[in-house]
C-alpha cells in the first residue's frame, strides 16, 4: 500500500486504515462468557446434571405412579425392590414418589426464593450506591443490622409464624437472602456512577432512573446472574436446613430436607433408602448451582479482562 | 566491552490461546556511564526489553533466545537465585508508577533498608542508617523522619525518590528507569530527570531511561534506540537521530509532534493504521504497512539492523535522510515530506461564553458524627475569561491546578460554588432552567472515551443516548443523524454495531467526538482528549477537531498538560496554578514572550523533543512541589515557588492585568516583562525583566508593614 | 484514626439499635397479638393480663419499644412461661458451651485455611490447589446439618470411635469432655474454613500482581521474602473483615451443630422453643447474638484499622 502525504490526511480515512477490518465481527458478550463457561467441564457437567435432576423431578410422576403420601401399614419401611425402586417409609409410603415430589419441592423454593433475593438484593443496592449520600448511609445500617442478625434466626422465627407452607417459605427465604447481594451491587454501583459514561449521561441531562436503568444495572448484570445462582443454591440450602430441624416443609408435603428430617429418626434401624437418595440429591443439586454460579463468574470476569 | 549488550533477544509471552511475539530480535548495547534512551509507541515492547533484563517477565513470558551480556556474562542461564542476586546489586530499577510500586504496609526506610540487608547482610541497624544515608542522598528532606513515613503519606516526588533510593542502595552499575516521570507533574518531572542524571554522575552508572516522551530522552540520553513492534528499528546518537532520523518510522514520529506543526503552521502528519498483531507478526518489514515509502519488496523481506556506520543504525531498506559516510553527524533540517497543507483557521467571532469570577470549593468536613466543616479545597478561585465563536481556548496547568474543574463547571457536570458563566444573556451558573436549555449546546469531550462509553452499549445506542435524553427527533431521524456523524468523523457506519471495545484508541476518540457533536453544539470542552493516546494516533484526532471546527463553526475549551498539544490547536491559552488563572492571551505571545514567571517555568520545564533546545536549559523549571490547596499560599499562589517572589507577593494578590494590545494578560506583580504595545515581538530567551516599578513596590511593603 | 475508631463504635451502636428496632418489629408480626404470642399456647388469662400490663400495651408503640429495649439492655430478656423460668437463666446456662465450640471452630478454621489459602496461591492451577479448591468448595456447599449427620452417623454409629453417649449440658461439660466437641467443633470448622481459605487464595492472588511485588523482586528478594515479608501481610488484613462478616454465618452453623449433635446451647435452646412456640426466647437469643456479632466485627475492624497503616496513620 503506497499512500500519498494528502490521502493519509484526507479527514475521512478508510477503514483499512483505522485498522477496523482486523477487529472480530461484534458478538454479544453472553456469547463470549458462554464461550468461557463451556471451556470448563465441570460446570458443563454441573448443567446437565441439572437438567436431568429438574427433569426426573418433574417428568418422573408421569410415568411413575407411586404413591408418596398415602399410608400402607401393609409395607412399612420396605427396602428397594419391586413395585418401590426405593423402598418405603414408616407409614408404608413410596419414596421415590416422595423424592420427586421433595425434589420439586426444594426446585420451586430455592429458584423463586433466589430470584426474589437477586431482584430485592440488586434493587436495593443500586439506588444506595447510586444516590450515596444520606440515603445510602441509612439504607446501608439497616443493611448492617441485618447482617448482624444470623440469617438462621429470622429463618427460625418467619418460619414459626408462617412456616409449612411452600409458598410462605419462598417468601420468607426471599425477603431474607438479599443482603449480600446487596453489598455486591451497592459497591459496583459506587464505581459505576464515578465512571465517564454516567457522568456523560448526566451532562446531557439523564435522570437517576435513567441512569440506573441504562448503565447501573446492565453493568452489574454479571454480578446479579452470578449471585442470583448462589443465591439459588442458599435457598435450597436454608430449606432444607429448616426442614432438618423440623421448622419447614414437613411430611408428606415435604422438601428433600423434610424427608431427611424423617429419614434420620431411624437411622439406627439401617434404613438407608430414607437417607441416603435424598441426602446426595441435596449435596449434589446444591454442588451444581454452585459450581454454575462459580463457571459463570470466571465467565464474566474474562470478558471484564478483555475489556 | 559493554556493560549490557543484548543480542538478538527474543521474548514470548505465551496466552491462553496465542503466543505474543513481545521481542524478536533486539539488539542494544549500552557503555559503563551512559543513558541510553529506549523509546517507542505502547506496545512496541520497549518496557518488556527492560523486563527481559531483570527477568521480570508477567506470567507466561520467557526470554526464548539471545544473550544478555552483564560485562561479558550471560545473564540468561542464570538460575533464579544466582538473578536475585544481580537484581538490585548489578542492575537497579525504578517504575512508572511510585505510589503502587511500593509495599503500602511498610515504611519506606524499611522497603529501602531492605535491599542492602539482601545484598549486604548488613543487620537492621546498620541498614536502616544505610536507607537514611540514601534517603538524604536522593534529595529527601529530614530523611531520618521519612525513613519511618509511609508511602500514602508521601507526595509523588517524594515516592519516586524513594524508589530511586531503594534501587541505588546497593550502588548497581546499571538503572533501568521505566518511564520513570510518566505518572508525575511536569515540574517534578524535571526535577526527578535532574536527580537520576546527577547519580548517574556520583556514582559512575549507566542508565537506561525507557519512555514514550520524545522530549524526555532528548535531554537526557546519550544514545537513542527507537524500539518499533518488539524490534529495534533505529539506534544512534542522540543528536544525530534528531537531526537525521533516517527510519521512516522515526522520522514519521518527529512529523506527527504537535510542536513541529505548530513551529510550521500545517497540518501534523498522523501514521495510519495500527501497529501489527504481535501474536501473528507480518513478514517482511513489521513498518511496511504504515509506510509511506514502502515498495513491494518491503513486505517480503526482513530489513536487518545495518548502517553506514557502526554508529548509526537502521533496519530499512530504503532510509530516508542524509547519507553519513563518517561517525560525524550531518547537521540537516526536517524532511521536506512532511506536510504540505496548511491548518485550517476558522472564523473568530463574537464572545461565546463569558466566565466571571468563577470560584469552585469542595468542603473539608471532619468529626466523627457531626460532619463540621473545618476547610475547603479551593479548586477554582475568582477566574474569569470569555471564549468566542469559532476559537479554541487552551487551558494548561499541572494536574490540580483547576483546568478540569473549570471544565466539568461549564458543562454543568458540578455547581460552581460562585461567579457568573454568562452564555446567550443567561448566567448557567446561577439559573438551573438557563443550564437545562442549554444543555445541547455545550459539550465535553472526555480524557478516555472508552472509560466515557458504557461497555454494555453499542456505538450506535452511544450516540444515540443523548438525542434520546433529549427527545430530538423521532428515531428514524436519531439514526440518520447518528450514521451522519459517523461519516464525518470518518469512520464506517458499519462500525456502528460494535461495542466500544472494538475500536482501538485512536478509533475511540473519535466516538467520542462523534457523542459531542450529537446535539450540535457550539461549544466543546475537550478535556485531555489526547493524552492517552500515542503520538502517531494524537495527530489523528487533533487533525480531525481542527478540520469539524472549522466545518461546524465550533469553540474549543481544550484542557491539557501538554503544552504542545495546546500550542497546535489554540488560538489563546490561559494558564492556571492552584485554581487562579495567571495568565492568558494569544498563543504564539504566550509561548514567545510569557510574562508570569510560572508560565516561563512551565515552558522550561516541559521537555522539548529537540536535543539542542533541551540541552540549552540548565538549571531551569520550577523548584518544589504544588502546594496543598485546602489552604494555598496568601496573595500571589505561586509565590512559594517563584524566584522573583518578595514579600509583597505574599500579602496582596497580584490582579490579572494587561500586559499588551493584543489582549495579553498576566497576574503577577513582578512580571518578566513591561506593558508592550507590540507584543509580537519574542524577548530573548530566559531574559528576566526587573520589576516595573521598584518604587512603587518599596511603597507597598512599608504601607503593609506599617 | 480516633475519627474512625469513634465513628465505626457509634455505627456498631446504631447498627445494634437498629437490630432492636427490626426484633421489636418481629414481636409485632405475631399472630393474635404480641402478648398471646409471647405466651404461647400454655399461658393462662391471668399471666397474659399481667404481661399487657407490664409491658404497658396502651402507651404508644414508642414508649412500649423504649421498656422494651430498656429491659434488654439491663438483662433482663423476659419469663419463659412453658420452661417457667426466667430467659436470663435460659441464655446464661447455654451461652457458655456455644460461645465455646464457635470460638474454638473460629480459631481452628482461620488458623487452618492460612497455609492451604497460601499453598493454594503459590501452587496455582496445579492438581494441589484444583482438589482443595474443590474439595473446600464441596465443603463450603453442603448444608451444615448433613455434615454434621454424616459425620455423626460415620464416626459414631459405624466406626465406633466416639462414644455415643454424649451430651453437653453445662459449660462444665463442654470443657471437661473433649471427645463430645470433637465432632462438632470439627463440624463447624470444616464447614467455616472453605470460606476463609477461598479468599485467602484469590487475595494472595491480587497481591502478587501488584506492582509492589515486582519492586520487591527487583531488589533482589527472594520467593520466601516475598512471599513472607510482603504479599502475606497485605493479604490477610483484608481477611480480618471477613472474619467479622462471617461471624453471623458461623453461628447459624452452631445453631445446625448443636441440634444434630445435642448440646444444650443456645442453638437447641431456640430451636426447642421455635417448636414450642416460645417467641419470647427465639427472639431474646436473636437480638443477643446480633448484638454479640456487632461487637465482633467491631472489633475486627478496629484491629483492622490498627494493622493497615493507611487507616492508622490517617
Amino acid at each position: 500500500m503506497t499512500t500519498t502525504p494528502e490521502e493519509v490526511l484526507s479527514p475521512e480515512p478508510t477503514s483499512v486504515e483505522l485498522g477496523l477490518e482486523s477487529v472480530e465481527k461484534p458478538r454479544s458478550m453472553f456469547r463470549r462468557g458462554w464461550e468461557v463457561f463451556a471451556e470448563n467441564k465441570l460446570a458443563l457437567a454441573a448443567l446437565v446434571f441439572l437438567v436431568a435432576f429438574i427433569l426426573l423431578c418433574y417428568l418422573g410422576p408421569m410415568f411413575y405412579h407411586g404413591n408418596g403420601t398415602q399410608s400402607d401399614m401393609e409395607a412399612v419401611t420396605l427396602p428397594p425392590g419391586a413395585g418401590h425402586p426405593l423402598g418405603t417409609d414408616e407409614n408404608g409410603a413410596d419414596v421415590l414418589a416422595q423424592f420427586f415430589k421433595g425434589g420439586q419441592l426444594s426446585l420451586n423454593v430455592g429458584v423463586l426464593g433466589g430470584v426474589i433475593s437477586a431482584v430485592i438484593g440488586t434493587l436495593y443496592g443500586a439506588i444506595s450506591g447510586y444516590f450515596g449520600g444520606w440515603l445510602d448511609a441509612v439504607m446501608m445500617r439497616v443493611i448492617d443490622a441485618l447482617m448482624s442478625i444470623p440469617l438462621i434466626f429470622l429463618l427460625i422465627y418467619l418460619g414459626m409464624i408462617w412456616g409449612h407452607d411452600a409458598t410462605l417459605m419462598i417468601w420468607v427465604i426471599g425477603l431474607t437472602g438479599w443482603v449480600g447481594i446487596t453489598r455486591l451491587i451497592r459497591g459496583e454501583s459506587m464505581v459505576i456512577k464515578v465512571r465517564d459514561y454516567v457522568a456523560a449521561a448526566r451532562m446531557m441531562g439523564g435522570s437517576g432512573p435513567h441512569i440506573i436503568r441504562k448503565h447501573i444495572l446492565p453493568n452489574t448484570i454479571g454480578t446479579t446472574i452470578v449471585n442470583t445462582t448462589f443465591s439459588i443454591a442458599g435457598s435450597i440450602f436454608y430449606l432444607s436446613t429448616l426442614s432438618f430441624i423440623g421448622l419447614g416443609l414437613e411430611s408428606p408435603h415435604a422438601d428433600l430436607g423434610g424427608m431427611l428430617n424423617d429419614g434420620t429418626q431411624f437411622v439406627d434401624q439401617g434404613y438407608w433408602w430414607m437417607i441416603y437418595p435424598a441426602a446426595i440429591a441435596i449435596i449434589l443439586v446444591i454442588l451444581a448451582f454452585n459450581v454454575i454460579g462459580d463457571a459463570l463468574r470466571d465467565a464474566f470476569e474474562t470478558r471484564l479482562q478483555k475489556r | 566491552m559493554p556493560l549490557l549488550e543484548l543480542k538478538d533477544v527474543r521474548t514470548e509471552i505465551r496466552l491462553k490461546r496465542s503466543t505474543v511475539h513481545a521481542l524478536d530480535g533486539v539488539n542494544l548495547s549500552i557503555e559503563a556511564g551512559q543513558t541510553l534512551g529506549v523509546v517507542g509507541e505502547s506496545g512496541c515492547g520497549k518496557t518488556m526489553t527492560a523486563m527481559s533484563i531483570m527477568r521480570l517477565l508477567p506470567n507466561g513470558g520467557a526470554v526464548t533466545g539471545g544473550e544478555i551480556l552483564l560485562e561479558g556474562r550471560d545473564l540468561l542461564p542464570l538460575s533464579d537465585a544466582e538473578m536475585a542476586k544481580v537484581r538490585g546489586n548489578d542492575i537497579g530499577m525504578i517504575f512508572q508508577d511510585p505510589m503502587t510500586s511500593l509495599n503500602p504496609t511498610m515504611s519506606v526506610g524499611r522497603q529501602i533498608s531492605e535491599s542492602v540487608r539482601i545484598h549486604k547482610g548488613y543487620d537492621k541497624k546498620q541498614a536502616h542508617e544505610r536507607a537514611v544515608e540514601m534517603l538524604s542522598f536522593v534529595g529527601m528532606p529530614s530523611p531520618q523522619r521519612r525513613a519511618l513515613d509511609y508511602p500514602h503519606q508521601l507526595s509523588g516526588g517524594m515516592r519516586q525518590r524513594a524508589m530511586i533510593a531503594m534501587a541505588l542502595a546497593n550502588e548497581p552499575k546499571l538503572l533501568i528507569a521505566d518511564e520513570p516521570t510518566t505518572a508525575l507533574d511536569v515540574t517534578v518531572q524535571k526535577q526527578i530527570l535532574g536527580l537520576i542524571d546527577s547519580i548517574k554522575e556520583r556514582l559512575g552508572m549507566a542508565v537506561i531511561l525507557v519512555t514514550h516522551d520524545l522530549g524526555v530522552i532528548a535531554g537526557r540520553a546519550d544514545k537513542i534506540a527507537v524500539m518499533y513492534a518488539g524490534r529495534v528499528v533505529e539506534t544512534t546518537n542522540t543528536e544525530t537521530l534528531y537531526a537525521n532520523p533516517r527510519h521512516p518510522y522515526t522520522e514519521a514520529l518527529f512529523d506527527s509532534l504537535p510542536e513541529r506543526g505548530a513551529e510550521s503552521g500545517t497540518k501534523l502528519y498522523s501514521i495510519p493504521g495500527l501497529p501489527p498483531d504481535l501474536t501473528k507478526p507480518p513478514a517482511g518489514c513489521r513498518f511496511a504497512a504504515r509506510c509511506r515509502y514502502a515498495q513491494p519488496s518491503c513486505r517480503e523481506q526482513d530489513p536487518q539492523l545495518t548502517g553506514e556506520t557502526s554508529e548509526h543504525q537502521y533496519a530499512c531498506f530504503f532510509p530516508v535522510g542524509e547519507v553519513e559516510r563518517s561517525a560525524k553527524a550531518v547537521p540537516v533540517t526536517l524532511t521536506e515530506e512532511t506536510s504540505a497543507e496548511a491548518i485550517p483557521q476558522s472564523r473568530i467571532g463574537e464572545p461565546l461564553l463569558t466566565v466571571r469570577n468563577l470560584v469552585k470549593e469542595y468542603p473539608i468536613t471532619a468529626g466523627a458524627v457531626l460532619r463540621r466543616k473545618i476547610g475547603a479545597v479551593s479548586a477554582v478561585a475568582d477566574v474569569s475569561f470569555t471564549i468566542y465563536q469559532g476559537e479554541t481556548l487552551g487551558l494548561v496547568g499541572e494536574s490540580g491546578c483547576g483546568k478540569t474543574t473549570v471544565g466539568k463547571l461549564l458543562v454543568g457536570l458540578e455547581d460552581a460554588t460562585g461567579g457568573e458563566i454568562g452564555y446567550g444573556g443567561r448566567d448557567l451558573a446561577a439559573d438551573r432552567h438557563a443550564r437545562g436549555a442549554v444543555r445541547r449546546e455545550i459539550q465535553l469531550m472526555f480524557q478516555d472515551s472508552y472509560a466515557a462509553m458504557n461497555p454494555r452499549m453499542r456505538v450506535r445506542s452511544v450516540l444515540r443516548e443523548p438525542l434520546d435524553i433529549q427527545k430530538v427527533g423521532d428515531k428514524a431521524s436519531r439514526d440518520k443523524r447518528i450514521a451522519e456523524l459517523f461519516d464525518q468523523v470518518g469512520l464506517p457506519r458499519t462500525a456502528l454495531e460494535r461495542y466500544p471495545h472494538e475500536f482501538s484508541g485512536g478509533q475511540r476518540q473519535r466516538v467520542g467526538l462523534a457523542r459531542a457533536l450529537t446535539l450540535a453544539p457550539k461549544l466543546i470542552v475537550a478535556d485531555e482528549p489526547v493524552s492517552a493516546l500515542d503520538v502517531s494516533i494524537q495527530s489523528q484526532v487533533l487533525n480531525l477537531m481542527k478540520d469539524l471546527q472549522v466545518e461546524f463553526g465550533l469553540s474549543y475549551l481544550f484542557i491539557s498538560h501538554d503544552l504542545s498539544v495546546v500550542r497546535y490547536l489554540s488560538d489563546r491559552i490561559g494558564v492556571m496554578y492552584l485554581g487562579k488563572l495567571v495568565e492568558i492571551g494569544p498563543a504564539e505571545s504566550v509561548y514567545a514572550n510569557p510574562v508570569h514567571h510560572y508560565t516561563r517555568g512551565l515552558l522550561d520545564t516541559i521537555p522539548v523533543a529537540d536535543p539542542a533546545v533541551e540541552k540549552a536549559k540548565e538549571d531551569k523549571g520550577i523548584v518544589g512541589e504544588l502546594p496543598s490547596a485546602i489552604d494555598p499560599p496568601s496573595g500571589c499562589r505561586f509565590r512559594t515557588r517563584c524566584p522573583a517572589a518578595q514579600s509583597l507577593c505574599a500579602e496582596q494578590e497580584p490582579p490579572l492585568v494587561e500586559f499588551g494590545t493584543n489582549g495579553h494578560l498576566a497576574a503577577c506583580h513582578f512580571p518578566l516583562r513591561r506593558f508592550d504595545g507590540d507584543a509580537g515581538e519574542p524577548a530573548a530567551v530566559g531574559e528576566v525583566v526587573l520589576p516595573s516599578q521598584p518604587d512603587a513596590i518599596d511603597d507597598a511593603t512599608e504601607s503593609a508593614t506599617a | 484514626m480516633t475519627a474512625y475508631i469513634v465513628r465505626r463504635t457509634l455505627q456498631a451502636v446504631l447498627t445494634v439499635i437498629l437490630v432492636s428496632i427490626i426484633t421489636f418489629g418481629l414481636l409485632h408480626l405475631l399472630p393474635g397479638g404480641m402478648v398471646r404470642g409471647l405466651l404461647g399456647t400454655h399461658a393462662n388469662p391471668q399471666s397474659i393480663a399481667q404481661l399487657s400490663a407490664q409491658m404497658g400495651l396502651n402507651r404508644p408503640l414508642f414508649m412500649q419499644y423504649l421498656s422494651w429495649f430498656g429491659n434488654f439492655l439491663h438483662g433482663d430478656f423476659g419469663w419463659d412461661y412453658f420452661k417457667q423460668q426466667s430467659v436470663g437463666s435460659l441464655i446464661q446456662g447455654t451461652i457458655g458451651q456455644s460461645m465455646y465450640i464457635v470460638g474454638l471452630s473460629l480459631v481452628l478454621s482461620v488458623l487452618i485455611s492460612i497455609p492451604i489459602g497460601v499453598l493454594q496461591a503459590v501452587r496455582r492451577n496445579t492438581l494441589l490447589d484444583h482438589t482443595l479448591t474443590f474439595v473446600s468448595f464441596v465443603l463450603w456447599g453442603i448444608p451444615t446439618f448433613l455434615i454434621a449427620f454424616l459425620m455423626l452417623d460415620l464416626f459414631v454409629d459405624q466406626l465406633g470411635w466416639i462414644p455415643t453417649s454424649n451430651e453437653i449440658a453445662s459449660f462444665h461439660d463442654a470443657l471437661t469432655q473433649p471427645q463430645a466437641i470433637i465432632l462438632p467443633v470439627a463440624c463447624l470448622t470444616l464447614t467455616s474454613f472453605a470460606g476463609y481459605s477461598r479468599y485467602l487464595r484469590s487475595s494472595v492472588l491480587d497481591e502478587l500482581t501488584q506492582e509492589y511485588v515486582r519492586t520487591a523482586i527487583a531488589k533482589g528478594a527472594g520467593r520466601r521474602r516475598v512471599l513472607y515479608g510482603h504479599v502475606l501481610r497485605n493479604a490477610m488484613i483484608p481477611m480480618i473483615t471477613l472474619i467479622g462478616l462471617s461471624l453471623p454465618a458461623l453461628v447459624g452453623g452452631a445453631v445446625i451443630i448443636e441440634n444434630v449433635f445435642n448440646i444444650q446451647g443456645i442453638g437447641l435452646l431456640t430451636t426447642q422453643a421455635a417448636l414450642t412456640n416460645d417467641f419470647g426466647v427465639t427472639l431474646a437469643i436473636t437480638m443477643l447474638t446480633a448484638a454479640l456479632t456487632v461487637l465482633g466485627s467491631l472489633i475486627a475492624d478496629l484491629s483492622y484499622a490498627i494493622l493497615d497503616p493507611r487507616v492508622r496513620l490517617d
